[in-house]
Formats: structure tokens, sequence, C-alpha cells
């Protein structure tokens, strides 16, 4: 077998990889040792967000995600549940929504549309909110997907165009670096690809990956569990967070972090997350955990104490100590471009993620500074 | 407030394990969400004067003295929706029934039975979802639980000799069968009755079952099986067709059975939830279905954790009640106690539960379920009932979505995802995508919730630290 | 309002009380013990609750507390297995809708 380019990883970052790819006029394979979207894709909520970044690198590649994800969806159909519903981040005391506001003002500057809310309007946006809130601020630029849907109907789509193929229950390996440095292969239960260019889109498993070609990649899992709900009619409109997610986020906190995140879905249950912890990939339900996250759901919406619980489901966030992801080529193995360590966002990074990447190997200039997101950086804080 | 010994479940194999377990002097609690113990055999019927020694009818009266004595902490109406291993122990959380869903509970215990049973296992067709089709199990459940027939006239259908026994029960209660519809030639059984039926003294009860049917002229079409129903807004009848060796109907042999009510099963799914929470092993039972892996002595590959009854493969009510007792033996001897049965009793035991595992695969050899039936089930057929998934939409997401699993199937097509958490619909979804694999069936069975809780009876701060 | 019930066929249970309750605001009799599902299709109700995607009408499937097939709305409180409540005397039962939150 023979490709221009080979994507490890069939979640959604490696399907918008191969979708790129493809349309670049590459040929791809994309492989993957499970199934699509049978790692933190299928584990994760869907969320397209810029609510939720401050301004910097990451906001930037957010805000061109979103627009490309619109794109993407206008070309396939309605057929992964893009719903531009907005995000709305509420604050339950006055410190916090003034902290919250000048957030907002910040993120404003760079391009966010951010709408402060007051309390007493708090119910005309989100009927069954808590009235105890100090208030919010609405992101009318926030979506979400269904992720799982996206990524297979993406990967579909790249296979459409008769350039890509895609190798399910096929581990990857090895990774074969010729004598001058440069990738010339890929080695997988299903047999060699020779190839120039690899796509590390392993997310949370990409430092393994990188290992097979030599090379050090920092990537830590960080655990996450999200309830379901039994499902109901439409009575959560906006995905509503409590302002401290931003700095769960943000924090290097390797204990338990939670904060409320709400949000109803096409099928109608809710989902709520959501939950920090770096533990490795155990992936033990922690009732305790469940019972925080269920405690937070319901002093944001009341209503949620009658509402059941039908399942919950874990997964591992790849995260990176400066919290950005890792895009672009690697400077140690010419071929090697990683596209992994979205943390929390992958999906709504995903859609930038490949376009980026498709630049890069085809010597376009690239839509943004991918000097932030380069591997290099690593090196750099490695030595001494 | 730990116990010793918790089982879950208050059927044959639960309560045999909780008298032994009790009886060797150790603390036993045992939950069940009816408000009877007995399961879906005995469905609460008072035990009468007569059996002894490891009689049914023996265990029952000596639980229920037990119980009087305070020996068995028997907790009725009590739903079990988690395990968790706590301190070299066990953490079972609680909920109550469906009136008092927010009354959570918890139970520390040192060894937990699992003795969950199962439920029948269903394959769609055409009409499935007419109200007036149910399983043979919810059919048995209203004429022995509450004294009400399905239907005025009923069709007993699928595979395997629990139909026979559906069957019996409406008849005994008044009730009109139409037909024994089965898919499979029972006559095939005659091949290893020799050897295990005399043993296992299985014969007497098939024999009393069919001579029922033949006094009251209820015809047993055997190699037949129901290919729809079909009904305005209710079940009004059914299609039936002589089927070959692979299930597959024959041209020209389809019958309507005109019918309010069908009662249908294809075989038992045995509830292996909580086990699973813990990790313990599964394996693939010989009737295809998933069961909890044990050794001789009932233990699981979780220490501690036994499993007794047909949450360790399907087999019947005698089998269960034999692995309840050596499970009670085993529990106990995880406690540290030496268990109030003798050396003899335990091996003699062990031995029947060879024996009746053997009857078991024997039957499941006899009433296997075959692919024939995904024929019927067009595109419009709904799989997964909660979440109203259609079989076309199962089959894109292999065909053009790469599903490969259960999982990636339910990601994909939310086949699963609704109340039942894929109960009902996991062994069609596998079967309709081909799907054989022990780590599909393994990874489309975990549930980290055993039943629905409401939010407000996990919040943090009901639950203790 | 029927008095089948007291003479059904079968019955575990005949000297067990009788309870009305009633279903959609038509009083019905029933054994007290008897599942709410046991005591509709006594007096011919085989369906009481209509899906939300399709609008098609459920009752019993599996019957033993396991499908959530029979859903239905007990006392105000929606999604009540009809397999496994119990009627006692009064409940005001009403067959349910979609998710059964008045949707």
């Amino acid at each position: 077998m023979i490709a221009d380019v080979v994507v490890i990883g069939a979640g959604v970052v490696g399907a918008c990889c191969a979708r790129a790819c493809a349309e670049a006029g590459l040929t791809v394979v994309v492989v993957d040792r499970g199934a699509v979207a049978g790692g933190t894709t299928g584990g994760g909520e869907g969320n397209i967000l810029v609510s939720d970044k401050e301004p910097g690198p990451e906001l930037d590649l957010a805000l061109l995600s979103r627009e490309l994800w619109a794109q993407m969806a206008g070309a396939l159909g309605d057929s992964f549940e893009l719903d531009p519903k907005g995000g709305l981040v509420v604050a339950a005391n006055a410190a916090t929504f003034e902290q919250l506001l000048r957030f907002a003002d910040a993120q404003r500057a760079c391009g966010v549309v951010a709408e402060p809310v007051a309390a007493s309007d708090l119910p005309d946006l989100e009927p069954r909110i808590s009235r105890d809130l100090a208030g919010g601020v609405l992101y009318p630029q926030d979506m979400q997907v269904q992720p799982m849907l996206a990524a297979a109907h993406i990967i579909e789509s790249a296979r459409a165009t008769g350039r890509t193929t895609l190798l399910t229950e096929c581990a990857v390996t090895g990774i074969d670096v010729d004598a001058t440095g440069v990738i010339s292969g890929v080695r997988t239960a299903q047999g060699v690809i020779s190839t120039r260019y690899v796509i590390n889109a392993a997310g949370t498993w990409g430092g393994e990956i990188a290992a097979l070609a030599g090379v050090e990649l920092p990537i830590l899992p960080r655990r996450g569990f999200i309830l379901v709900t039994e499902p109901l009619p439409p009575m959560v409109r906006h995905k509503v967070y409590a302002a401290d997610y931003v700095a769960n986020v943000a924090s290097d906190n390797a204990g338990l972090e939670t904060s409320a995140v709400i949000e109803g879905t096409h099928s109608g249950t809710i989902l709520i997350g959501a939950s920090r912890e770096r533990v490795g990939f155990d992936k033990t339900l922690d009732w305790k955990v469940l019972g925080r996250l269920a405690r937070q759901a319901i002093d944001v919406f009341p209503f949620l104490a009658d509402v059941s619980l039908l399942r919950t489901y874990g997964g591992f966030r790849p995260y990176c100590p400066d919290h950005l992801p890792v895009i672009g080529p690697d400077p140690r193995v010419a071929g090697l471009m990683h596209a992994c360590g979205h943390e929390g966002a992958g999906v709504g990074l995903a859609a930038a993620t490949g376009h980026v990447i498709a630049q890069s190997i085809t010597g376009a200039p690239t839509s943004i500074d991918l000097a932030p997101f380069s591997p290099a950086r690593f090196e750099a804080s490695r030595v001494g | 407030m730990a116990t010793d010994v918790l089982v879950v479940g208050g059927g044959a194999a639960g309560i045999a394990a909780a008298v032994v377990a009790a009886r060797s002097g150790c603390s036993v609690t045992l939950i069940d969400s009816s408000p009877t113990v007995g399961g879906q055999y005995y469905r609460g019927a008072e035990p009468p004067d007569s059996g002894s020694g490891l009689s049914y009818e023996a265990l029952r009266r000596a639980f229920d003295e037990l119980v009087d004595a305070a020996r068995i902490d028997r907790r009725l109406h009590t739903y079990a929706y988690a395990l968790e291993r706590r301190d070299g122990g066990f953490l079972l959380r609680t909920r109550g029934d469906d009136r008092h869903r927010g009354d959570v509970g918890e139970v520390e215990a040192s060894a937990v039975v699992i003795a969950t049973g199962a439920f029948d296992r269903q394959l769609p067709f055409p009409g499935w979802t007419l109200p007036g089709v149910m399983s043979g199990g919810g059919a048995q459940a209203l004429v022995k639980g509450s004294g009400v027939l399905p239907g005025q006239r009923i069709v007993v259908a699928g595979t395997g000799p629990f139909l026979l026994a559906v069957a019996h029960a409406l008849i005994s209660a008044g009730g009109n069968v139409a037909a024994v519809v089965e898919a499979n030639d029972p006559l095939g059984l005659a091949r290893h009755t020799r050897s295990v039926l005399p043993a296992a003294g299985k014969s007497a009860d098939l024999a009393r079952f069919l001579a029922a049917l033949a006094k009251k002229r209820v015809p047993y079409l055997r190699r037949h099986r129901v290919r729809r129903a079909t009904g305005n807004g209710r079940l009004e009848s059914v299609t039936v067709s002589r089927v070959g060796d692979d299930w597959q109907a024959i041209p020209g042999t389809e019958r309507l059975l005109e019918c309010d009510a069908l009662a249908i099963g294809y075989g038992f799914t045995a509830q292996t939830d909580l086990a699973g929470q813990v990790g313990a092993r599964m394996r693939i039972g010989s009737d295809d279905g998933l069961a909890i892996e044990v050794d001789a002595r009932q233990r699981t590959s979780v220490d501690g954790l036994l499993a007794a009854g047909e949450t360790t493969g399907i087999g019947g009510v005698d089998l269960a009640r034999m692995e309840g007792l050596i499970a009670g033996v085993a529990a106990v001897e995880h406690c540290g106690r030496r268990a109030a049965l003798s050396e003899r009793a335990i091996d003699r035991g062990m031995r029947d539960v060879v024996k009746l595992r053997g009857f078991a695969d024997a039957l499941h050899a006899t009433f296997p379920v075959r692919d024939g039936w995904r024929d019927d089930v067009d595109d419009t057929t709904l799989v997964c009932r909660c979440e109203e998934v259609s079989a076309a939409k199962v089959r894109s997401a292999v065909n053009d979505l790469g599903a490969r699993d259960a999982r990636s199937v339910k990601l994909l097509t939310r086949a699963g995802m609704g109340w039942c958490q894929g109960r009902v619909c996991a062994p069609a979804v596998d079967g309709l995508c081909g799907f054989d694999s022990a780590a599909s069936l393994i990874g489309g069975s975990y549930r980290p919730v055993a039943v629905p809780v409401p939010l407000g009876a996990i919040a943090s701060d009901r639950m203790s630290p | 309002m029927s008095d089948k019930a007291a003479k059904r066929p079968g019955s575990a249970g005949s000297t067990a009380a009788p309870a009305e309750f009633s279903f959609d605001g038509t009083p019905y009799r029933a054994i007290e013990g008897q599942t709410i599902a046991a005591a509709l299709i006594e007096h011919g109700i085989v369906a009481w609750r209509r899906t939300r995607v399709n609008d098609q009408p459920r009752g019993i499937l599996c019957g033993i507390g396991v499908c959530f097939d029979c859903l239905i709305t007990v006392n105000g409180e929606p999604n009540v297995r009809a397999c496994m409540a119990r009627v006692e005397p009064g409940d005001d039962v009403r067959s349910q809708e979609g998710t059964g939150y008045g949707d």
C-alpha cells in the first residue's frame, strides 16, 4: 500500500485531517487500532466553543474552526446534528460575575461575540434556570455537533473523493524513518504503508505514536465523566456552564475539579459535565465525582433533581502541560505532523487543525501562525 | 453497618445462597426489586410444606424463618443501580421501586452474590412493536403474578422449552392458546435425552406440558417461525411460516393466525450489569449469550464476588438453586468461616451443577438461534424500540460509516442508548450486523447505571463521604 | 366499571382486597397487588404510551421491568414501569405521550 499521507487515528481530528488532505488532492490512508470515533471523540459532548478560550492562539484557532465547521456542515448536509445553540456562561455570585464580564471584554476585543446578561434576564434565555444566579454572558457563536456522527461522516466524505482509505481495527506497530531522517512508511497489523507524511491524530495516545517515530511528546490523559439523563422535551436551550469551568480548564491541578456544564441534545437527553482528573488511564467509575456533577447541575437547573440518570460515560482528554494542542511539523523527523493534544477542545478545534495541517503538507501558507502549537516548544523546555 | 454476605436477587439462586450463608453464621442482606422473593419462576408463591433437604420448598421455608429471626436482612422493592469495590469489599448502591425511586441507600459487604436472573431474548420482526406483542416471561408474569391473561386468544412463539412452560401456565389459568410456534425441531433433543434428561428429572415437566397442550388440542408448530405481526394500533394477527434449517421461511407455507396476544422469546439474556461494573470476566455461553465466568465454586474473576443462576449462563431453576448453594458456600469461605453444609453435600451439589449445566448445553444445542430471522427484518423494522432506530439505520452504520462493533453502532445510531440501555436490542444489533466477537458483546454490555436513578438522589450532599 | 377482576382466571390472590384506581379519568377496579399493566390488560387496555419519535402506541414488552416500554404516569409522576408498579387504591393513572413531560 502506498499513500501521500497516513493519518493515525480515526477520531474527529483524524477525520478532519483526512478530509482536508483528500480535498487538497493527496491520497490518504486513515488507520485506527479500534473503530471510528472509538477514543476520546466518542467520549465527548461535541463542543465547538469560543466562550471558554482566553485571548491567544487557541482562541484564534477556535474562531477559524467554527467557520470551517459551519462550511463542512453545509457541504455534508445535516449529517452530524450541528446545532448553533450558543453558550451561556453563568456566575453564581457577584464577584464571579465581575470576573466573567472582564473575561468577556477581553474576548470581545479578539472578535468573540459576548453579550452580558443580567440575572433578571437569564430566565428569558433559559426559563428553567435557577433564580439564584448573579448573571451571565451569552456567546452566540458556540455550537455543538454529535461528535461520533461528525467523525464518521467526515471520513465518509473523504472516502467519497476516491483518495481516502479507512483501516479500522488496524494497530500501528511502527513508523519507519530512513537514514536521512525522513519518514518512509508506517507498519501496521495489516501490512506496511509507504508514505512520506504521517499525521499523528492519536489524541490522548499521541505520545505513544510519537515514540514510534523516535520522539517524545508530553501528552497526558485527563479523565472526565459525563452524565446522561432520560430523554426530555427541550428544557435547556443553550450550552449552559458555570464560570468556574474556564478556571478549571486552565488549571494544572492533578486532583479532581468539577464545574457544571449542562446542555440538551437532539435526542432529548441532557448531558451533564464536566470533571477533570489526572488519574492515568483508569476508567473506574467514581460515584463521588458523579454526585458532585449532579449537585452542581441541580444548582443551575433545579428541575434536574427529579430527572433520572440513565447512563454515564468517561473519556480521557489529551492534555499538554501548557494546555495548547500540538499542531504542525515535528522538526525532529521530516514528514511527521502532529495533530493532537487538544484536551477538551478536540471537536471544536478539529476543523481548523485539519485545514492547517493540509496547508502545511502542501506547502501553502497556513491560515494562522502555527508557531505557538509547534512541537518544538517541548524541545526547548526539556533542555536542562 | 457492613454485612458479611450481600445477595442481589431473591430467586431460587439467591434464596439458596442466603440460606447457606446465614446458617453458617454470616450476617446476610438480600435485596430484590419485587414485593416478594421467589424470582421469575416461583413468583412469590407461598412455599408448600412438602419438600425437604435442599429442595426449593425447604430452602424457601428456611429463608422465611431466617428472615423472621432477623438473621437475613431482606429488603424488597429494592433495586441495585451500582456496585463498586470498596476497602477490599463492596459497596452496593440501591434505590426504591418506581414509586420511591429517590429512596437511595447503600449496603457494604465483604462478599456479594450476583443472582439477578435473566430476561427473554427478543429478535425484531415487522410489527413486533404492536401492543399485544410481549415476551414469554412477561406473559407468564401476568398470569402467575397478577392472575391476568394477556389476551383472549394467545399465540406462544420463539424457541426453547420455556415456550411450553408459558403455554402451560396460560392454559392452566383458562387461557385460549391458539398455537405454540417453535422455530427449532425439539426432536433433536432425543439425541441427548438418554444421557441427561432422566438424571436431571426434566422429562416429567416437559411431558406434562406437552400433555396439557394435547388435551386442549393446541397445535405445537415445530420448525415454524412468526414472521410478522399485524393489527391496527394493536395486535390482530401473526403470520407464521414453516422454516428450514437456517430458519429461512419456506415459500408457500405462510399462514395467518388470528390473535390479540403474542408471547414470544428466543431464549434468554443474563442480567450481568453489576458484575460488569466491577470488571468481572465474562464468557459467551452455549446459547451465544453473555454470561459471568465462574469457577466450580461459583467464584468470578473478582475476589469476593460470586455469581449464581442464570447470570452464569442460562440453565433453569434447578441449576440456579444448586449454583446458589455453592455460591453461598464460597461467600461464607470468603468471609473466613466454615460453611454449614457438609463436604459431601457440597461435592454432590457441584456434581449436580455439572450435570445440569450439561443438560442446559444440550437444550441450547437443540434450540439455537439461526440466522434466517434476519431475512424478515425489513428496513423500516425498528431494532431499538426505545430510541426508535430502524434496521436501515443500523445497517447503514456498518455499511456506510464503518461501525465494527456494538459500541460504535450505538454511538452512531443511538440503538441501545434509551431507557433500557440496549438490554433488549443488543442481540438484534449483533445479529443484524454479524458481530459475533466476545469483545463486541462484552463491550456492548457495560452499563454503569443498572437502573435509572434520579439526579437529586445521587447528588453529592445525599451520598455518604 | 368492570367487576371482571373479581373472577378472573388463575388468580393467585383472590382473597386480596379490590383497589379502585382511575386510568385517564375513568374509574377501574383491580386487585390490590396486581401490577398496573395487569390491571389495564385485564380491562382490555393494551397500550398506554405513545412514543416520542414516531408517535406509536406501546404497552408491555418484557413484562418484568427490563425494557421500560410500558412507561406510564402515576399520580403525576411520569415514566413509572406499569409492569412493576402495583396498583394502590386511589391511584390516578394516566397514559403518556413522548417523554412523559407534557410534550
